[in-house]
């Protein structure tokens, strides 16, 4: 039974209803659902989230994400995500002999790159794959826990900035997201505008109507 | 407290200020004020002037601190060297000290830091006016900033104090009262289960009185837990798109 | 928490499940208190050594005199603070005093302070010169429950101080001219809570399991009441430690005694 209904706003400790499967960012307690952060309720059936307005990055597998390299070890990079949790990249992903490598050659302190999440273990500590170094271009900052909005489902909202502003576009699940090329202000102002915005009803179409308008 | 004879506190049913004796000073809260801190607030009540940022979940250094099974909440409450009327050396004296652990501890009640293990949430409140109650302005600021930073918790934590004037059991102590009046109780709940996480008690109450203060202080602290919730409801709006979005954003 | 707390909070939780405390007692029992009143009197005009259970602190008084502070020019002036010793406990470390420290000797001060067990205004020496009262609770040994040891320690050692003789604008140490003037005497009384019950004068292994703890000083009115830990109470709970604080208050009252 719910005490909300689909798209409510809550806050932390809201009662969302029992009888209902908590999914994210709620909890249960003798046998009722609250809301653990502040943001948007959404009901699938019987399962449960809460969309959260804001928060930190928390890392996960598949994730890509845009760190700096922070130290050069034997065998292996830690980078820095932009997350309270240490992130790892092996040697491997360079070289057969990562260990007798000197991989400051590769990548070297300060150094940005884009890279995919391959692991994460129970404390969160993570191993990046796949590095891409990124040279030149624009990193914004945006609220990790908006930044999927500014993805969209599909990519569909993704494929619109790129497309109307003929930018590359590379979307970090942990709040960077770089820039190149084409109409970089528009794509900035955009993608803030997604993120102060993201929850609104009927956002894409929004956008769309925006991005036609200053592209002009 | 010093149940000082001289000065009145209470003229006509009507405090110093004017207020009735379950009357709240005036609050304005805002939440996302600071540009840096993940999450933060700025909250006035009377002449209170509070503002508390939150850092975190970040690294935690040195590394011999870090828990593997839960974050480590870490408050610091301090006063502005201007924030009173005699300044105040820079740096933590002991009742700041005092007030930091007994905030933290209330706060730890309701942050589920088993999320977040080997990492530290911070977070800062700066008293920059002080009138009286300024650790109950700070614990509501900072639950505020705590939601407001997207850190999971099970409830809000709301402040409030009581205490005793003239003989007369009140709310929400003022600067003159605080001084002179006869005891100072501030309380703070976590309003969903409608229990105390922060109770202190200073002066003379008898076994009654001290019921009759407690029910004040509580019902303070609901006021104020309603405000919160205002306040941060208000503060999603743009998220959810009330009122358009505007053009030149 | 080390790991000797891990182990210990299951073992109490699970013996007060079953309505039983580690050493026997009743929930509102407190342990057999010792009280030495002059423990180190060649020296200080005032002390107290309490044993509460194992826990062993030292409270000794010293004496001063000085300006009083502005606003209150003919009281005396009163100050307390606590000492962890390293002996106390394996993770009590030299150095200056951490928030635990801080905050137990302010809990002990309010409880005296707000009580007016000493009575000021009889310390006045002249016009701008008062006595000046300095209490220092040296922990010993941490059983649990060091504000109530302490606040005992303390209460039991002001009862029992003399003031010095000052003559001639200095004090002569070792020679006294009447005792310190005590109003009242304000007991602290502390009770933890381990899921729903409550626990007068928790040991050291009960604190390490309680969720909370809320201690509460009284003479024949409530003066100070500091609630501590991370868990949380309910009205229900919070009267129920005010009135068993009144009761033990009245019962430890009468075991301090003036030599």
């Amino acid at each position: 039974m719910l005490n909300i209904k689909d798209r409510d706003l809550v806050v932390p400790g809201d009662l969302i209803g029992n009888e209902i499967v908590p999914d994210m960012n709620c909890y249960m307690e003798g046998g009722n659902v609250y809301s653990a952060v502040e943001g948007l309720v959404r009901v699938d059936g019987r399962k449960i989230k809460v969309v959260p307005s804001s928060g930190g990055y928390i890392p996960k597998r598949e994730d890509v994400v845009i760190g700096v390299i922070m130290d050069v070890l034997t065998g292996k990079w830690l980078v820095d995500i932009n997350s309270p949790y240490i992130c790892a990249m092996s040697g491997e992903e360079v070289s057969r002999d990562a260990a007798k490598t000197d991989l400051s050659r590769y990548y070297k302190v300060g150094d940005i790159i884009t890279a995919k999440i391959g692991s994460v273990n129970e404390v969160y500590s993570c191993q990046l794959m796949k590095p891409w170094k990124i040279e030149s271009g624009l990193i914004i900052d945006v609220n990790p826990k908006r930044v999927p909005r500014v993805v969209g489902k599909q990519k569909s909202m993704l494929n619109m900035i790129r497309e109307k502003t003929g930018s590359r576009v590379i979307v970090g699940q942990n709040g960077k997201i770089w820039i190149k090329d084409g109409n970089v202000d528009l794509a900035v102002n955009t993608i803030k505008k997604i993120e102060k915005y993201a929850q609104t009803q009927g956002l894409t179409d929004q956008i769309a109507e925006y991005l036609d308008k200053e592209s002009r | 407290m010093s149940g000082n004879g001289d000065v009145v506190l209470i003229k006509d049913g009507k405090r110093l200020d004017g207020r009735g004796f379950e009357e709240l000073r005036d609050i304005k809260m805002e939440v996302s004020v600071l540009e840096r801190a993940a999450g933060s607030a700025y909250v006035e009540w009377g002449k209170n002037k509070v503002m508390v940022g939150v850092y975190g979940p970040r690294e935690l250094h040195p590394k011999f601190l870090q828990d593997p099974t839960k974050a480590m909440l870490r408050c610091v409450y301090n006063l502005a060297p201007f924030s009173v009327d005699e300044r105040k050396k820079p740096g933590p004296d002991r009742r700041s000290v005092e007030i930091s652990k007994v905030t933290s501890e209330a706060l730890s009640s309701v942050v589920m830091l088993e999320r977040f293990p080997n990492t530290v949430i911070d977070v800062f409140i700066e008293i920059l006016q002080a009138d009286a109650g300024t650790r109950c302005v700070g614990l509501t600021a900072a639950s505020l900033a705590l939601a407001d930073a997207g850190i999971p918790m099970k409830d809000l934590v709301s402040a409030c104090s009581a205490g005793k004037v003239d003989g007369q059991v009140v709310v929400d102590l003022m600067k003159e009262e605080d001084n002179f009046g006869e005891c100072d109780l501030p309380m703070a709940i976590i309003p969903k289960k409608g229990e105390i996480v922060l109770l202190q008690m200073d002066g003379k109450l008898s076994r009654d009185e001290f019921k009759e203060a407690y029910k004040l202080a509580y019902d303070g602290c609901m006021k104020v837990y309603d405000l919160q919730r205002k306040t941060l409801m208000e503060s999603m709006k743009k998220f959810v798109g009330e009122g358009g979005i505007e053009n030149g954003d | 928490m080390e790991i000797e707390g891990y182990l210990k909070k299951d073992y109490i939780t699970n013996l007060v499940n079953e309505s039983k405390r580690e050493d026997g007692r009743k929930f509102d029992e407190h342990r057999k208190i010792i009280i030495d009143n002059g423990y180190v009197k060649d020296k200080a005009p005032g002390s107290c050594f309490v044993q509460l259970g194992k826990t062993k602190v030292l409270a000794g008084i010293s004496i001063d005199v000085g300006e009083p502070f502005p606003d209150r020019p003919n009281d005396g002036v009163m100050s307390t603070s606590t000492e962890f010793r390293p002996m106390a406990s394996p993770r009590f470390e030299s150095g200056p005093p951490n928030e635990d420290s801080i905050e137990v000797a302010r809990v002990i001060d309010r409880g005296i302070r707000e009580a007016g067990a000493i009575d000021t205004k009889k310390l006045l020496i002249e016009d701008n010169l008062v006595w000046i009262v300095f209490i220092d609770i040296h922990i010993l040994d941490h059983d649990g429950n060091l504000i109530d040891a302490g606040g005992i320690a303390a209460m039991s050692a002001l009862l029992n101080t003399r003031l010095p003789k000052y003559e001639d604008g200095k004090i002569i140490y070792g020679e006294y001219s009447g005792k310190l003037p005590i109003a009242r005497v304000p007991i602290p009384c502390t009770t933890a809570k381990i899921g729903k019950a409550l626990l007068v004068d928790p040991s050291l292994n009960e604190e390490y399991a309680m969720d909370a703890r809320l201690t509460v000083s009284t003479t024949e009115n409530i003066n100070a009441m500091q609630k501590g830990g991370t868990g949380s109470f309910n009205e229900e709970e919070i009267m129920a430690c005010v009135d068993a604080a009144f009761e033990k208050g009245n019962q430890i009252r009468k075991m301090l005694s003036t030599d």
